[in-house]
């Protein structure tokens, strides 16, 4: 018995993948439980942009305190997550996964969106505003109803191909991503391919089509939550305006104004992190 | 305790339906094994819609002329089949189901006379469309496709599956209110808006792995694009110096040795003192196209490394199962062909075939067209889907595995019931394109059986030159992988082997652990080229053939030390727990 636990403690990740049956549909999540003296405060869950598994978001992970308790899924039909039969609204989404982290046992938790995956953190926080105690939207938009993307931004990012072709990947991230993958685009590719595993091309269809006609335009002033807004300077996906314009009407929220690109939560994890830990934090005693 | 005996008893019988060892099919028919499923087979049909494999085509085309010339036998059948209705709408006919056939044990089959008229009717219509493929008279090639598809036919139209005719139905629908078909209605939505289009066996939260399904406490010590490794934790004070790698199937998740705790082979040889490495294969995608069997063998390659740096020995036992060891098995071959044949330390095969040649079956339902088109159809994918696989799998069992769920599912509205085999059967993984390519032109050309005629890495394969001590496990009712086929095995092998035939089927063969009274195999001292003659020459082992594995790999394991203090070392740091990550990729 000594050896295992001696095995356990060696073992570098504490994340442990598992693969969790959430109404009838298999999620492969990571759940990375609180250690130290953050026992028993809710965990943050980690909403992950469009057509990326789970690993793309270990840089912010390996950021954040390591006693925090994290958990990360793979949208159904993305990753190692069985694809839904149908496509589904964002709001079934959402719900499916507050079904999800009551079945991993977290009453509540802080909820963190990074682009597309803002959009559910958002939803989220509407649909479970007692179970949802903060809310960090990062790099997000508030649906249809945004300041958008030039065009030829949106016709890249409407089908899953960078993240099936690392050298078609290479090429677009400058255009998409901007910030320092303007100057070093093999990250970017590196980002996105190496470590994401790749789901049918429908998870990340079922993804685009969940964000068809729906906008958090209407009820962002319902958000009762405390909430820190992300936003970088040189996001092509989601220009300034869009942060800035949630932080105006989400009645309780802040914002915070980067020099940086799409992904700068997971390149620049180091610089942006301390922010979310300083706000996530802020009820400690 | 009697109530663990009777779901245990219901597990096995679920797990021989998809083992296809049944001995006698629903029907009661004796099985004569005309419908053993060679891997080939399967891998040529998978990228085919199961619909076309229902098209008579020319088969068709040919049975319906051979009938037109012999119009007498028509006619006779005619009035044979006109005759047993009327004998059975006076209530005279003595038509009965297999006492064995479990769809019609109800007894309103028998004793209520519309249920007994509907079922005998059925039956005569059965006998007579059979007949009349026995009078056609086809070649072997038609005959068997036209057989395929009028039995399939046939047991498609059974009474019992429709829900106006089957009294248990009727019955349970009275009792529920409907409520059956409402939840039956639900399940099928479910089942068929996804592949694999074909009822569920289990249900998909029954089981969670890592949780109660591969649960052995490891170390994941490595990981590459292709595979991780687990390193298990020993369980003994005393190890063996050697370690031995498993290289488990390509086509399914590794775990199927890690089932439940004491159904678990890696928990067994763990606690029988081995140091035990498993090969835990990602489940690849498009991307991964072009991994091909160089790819995988490399990887073993890898993986043997790894094993030897951290158990600081320069050789390791090698265990190879079903497709895995087809890889594993060239690529010992390819060691031994640049000299490093001494890295391994023994080698074992569990229900791989390496000869592909046998009775025929191959050339009646495996074509080049097919195969080519099959490996067209996945290069247009980059992958062959799994599921793809156990759709196919599952019609060439209709009656156990496609009908059987229908009425439990749908018409009576119950949820399949928890069982580990089923779980892990429905969680297949993907093939990729290269690798299907390569598999379908091993099998084609039967070409690990000449030397030469493949390449793994470089090297000319040649299996005569694989002059280890091996240990060959196959089971007597294996459909996938005939224990006859497995057999030759031990003649294409230069070194000493060993070769054990288990019983039950492709899974329950290697799912045998210790503790069952009625376990048993058979060995034999003398390796025969004929497989009957050795049938002959064997002798029956009472107890389970894990038992006598950690025995044989004892004896070539080296020494005893202490067991490691802790997993992986410098060069290879533990990653994370066992079952690691790729498991769970859907």
């Amino acid at each position: 018995m000594s050896t295992t636990a001696e095995g356990r403690d060696a073992v570098r990740s504490r994340d442990r993948v598992r693969s969790v049956s959430v109404r009838g549909l298999q999620a492969r999540v990571s759940v990375r439980a609180a250690r130290g003296d953050r026992v028993g405060e809710p965990p943050l869950l980690l909403c992950n942009g469009i057509g990326i598994s789970l690993e793309a978001l270990q840089p912010l992970v390996d950021a954040l305190d390591p006693d925090r308790g994290v958990v990360r899924f793979d949208v159904p039909g993305v990753g190692g997550s069985q694809a839904p039969p149908f496509p589904y609204p964002i709001a079934a989404l959402a719900s499916w996964v507050g079904a999800l982290m009551t079945k991993l046992g977290h009453r509540e938790y802080d909820a963190l969106g990074l682009s597309w995956g803002g959009g559910l953190a958002q939803q989220l926080a509407v649909q479970s505003r007692k179970r949802v105690r903060r809310v960090v939207l990062v790099a997000t938009g508030t649906g249809m109803l945004m300041v958008p993307a030039h065009p030829r931004v949106l016709r890249i990012m409407s089908t899953p191909r960078r993240h099936r072709d690392p050298a078609y990947a290479a090429t677009v991230a400058p255009l998409i991503y901007g910030g320092s993958m303007r100057t070093d685009p093999a990250r970017g590719a590196a980002l996105l391919h190496a470590t994401t595993r790749s789901g049918p091309k429908r998870g990340y269809y079922y993804q685009l089509a969940a964000m068809t006609g729906w906008t958090s335009l209407p009820f962002l002033g319902l958000l009762r939550q405390p909430t820190l807004v992300m936003g970088g300077d040189d996001d092509p996906i989601i220009p300034a305006a869009n942060p800035r314009m949630q932080a105006a009407l989400i009645p309780n929220a802040r914002l915070h104004l980067y020099a940086g690109g799409h992904l700068g939560v997971l390149t620049e994890a180091d610089e942006l992190v301390p922010v979310i830990e300083a706000f996530l934090d802020e009820d400690r005693g | 305790m009697s109530a663990t005996t009777s779901v245990e008893k219901a597990a096995q019988d679920r797990l021989h339906a998809v083992d296809g060892d049944t001995g006698t099919d629903a029907n009661g028919r004796e099985d004569d094994g005309t419908l053993s499923t060679p891997l080939d087979m399967l891998l040529s049909e998978a990228s085919r819609s199961p619909l076309r494999r229902f098209v008579p085509g020319m088969s068709g085309v040919r049975m319906t002329a051979a009938l037109a010339r012999r119009p007498q036998r028509v006619v006779r059948r005619g009035l044979g089949l006109t005759a047993d209705l009327a004998r059975i709408g006076v209530g005279r006919s003595d038509l009965a189901p297999s006492e064995k056939d479990r769809r019609f044990a109800e007894e309103a089959w028998s004793r209520n006379p519309l249920f007994k008229r509907t079922l005998q009717g059925y039956l005569a219509l059965g006998q007579a469309a059979r007949g009349l493929v026995e009078d056609a008279e086809l070649d072997w090639g038609d005959g068997q496709r036209m057989g395929f598809i009028v039995d399939n036919l046939v047991e498609a139209t059974a009474p019992s599956n429709n829900p106006f005719l089957n009294p248990k139905v009727l019955k349970r629908t009275l009792d529920t209110g409907g409520g059956n078909l409402l939840e039956g209605g639900r399940r099928l939505v479910r089942d068929f808006a996804t592949p694999p289009r074909v009822p569920s066996m289990v249900e998909s939260d029954a089981f969670e792995v890592g949780a109660d399904l591969a649960v052995t406490p490891g170390t994941v010590v490595l990981r590459t694009d292709v595979f991780e490794l687990i390193q298990y934790t020993p369980q003994t004070p005393q190890v063996r110096e050697v370690p031995l790698l498993v290289v488990p199937p390509t086509i399914n998740k590794y775990y199927v040795i890690d089932l439940a705790e004491e159904r678990s082979m890696v928990e067994h040889l763990v606690r029988g003192g081995q140091q035990v490495f498993v090969i835990s294969w990602r489940n690849p995608d498009a991307r991964h196209a072009d991994w091909g069997l160089d790819t995988y063998g490399q990887a073993i390659i890898e993986a043997m490394t790894a094993c030897e740096k951290i158990s600081r020995q320069d050789r390791t036992s090698v265990l190879g199962i079903c497709s895995g060891g087809m890889i594993a098995s060239m690529l010992v071959a390819h060691l031994a062909d640049i000299g490093e044949a001494d890295r391994v330390a023994s080698f074992s095969l569990m229900v791989t075939v390496l000869d592909q040649e046998r009775a025929g079956v191959t050339s009646a339902l495996l074509s080049h067209k097919t195969a080519a088109a099959s490996t067209r159809a996945s290069k247009e994918k980059g992958y062959l889907d799994g599921r793809a696989l156990a759709e196919i799998f599952a019609w060439l069992r209709p009656n156990d595995l496609i009908w059987n769920y229908w009425v439990n599912n749908y018409l009576m509205g119950h949820a399949p019931k928890a069982f580990d085999i089923l779980y892990w059967n429905a969680d297949p993984v993907r093939m990729t394109a290269a690798m299907h390519h390569d598999f379908m032109d091993l099998a084609l050309r039967n070409a690990l059986v000449t030397a030469g005629e493949s390449t793994m890495l470089g090297s000319k394969v040649d299996l005569g030159k694989i002059d280890r001590d091996t240990y060959v496990v196959a089971g007597i009712a294996d459909h996938l992988c005939k224990w006859e086929s497995c057999y030759q095995s031990t003649q294409l092998f230069g070194g000493d082997t060993k070769f054990v035939l288990s019983t039950s089927g492709h899974i329950a063969a290697m799912v045998n652990p210790p503790g069952n009274p009625k376990a048993s195999f058979q060995t034999a001292p003398e390796n025969p080229a004929d497989a009957a003659a050795w049938l002959e020459g064997a002798h029956k082992v009472k107890g389970s053939w894990w038992d006598d594995y950690v025995a044989w790999l004892d004896a070539r394991s080296g020494a005893e030390r202490n067991k490691p203090r802790k997993a992986g070392n410098a060069a290879y740091a533990p990653l994370c727990e066992a079952p690691g990550t790729y498991v769970h990729d859907r």
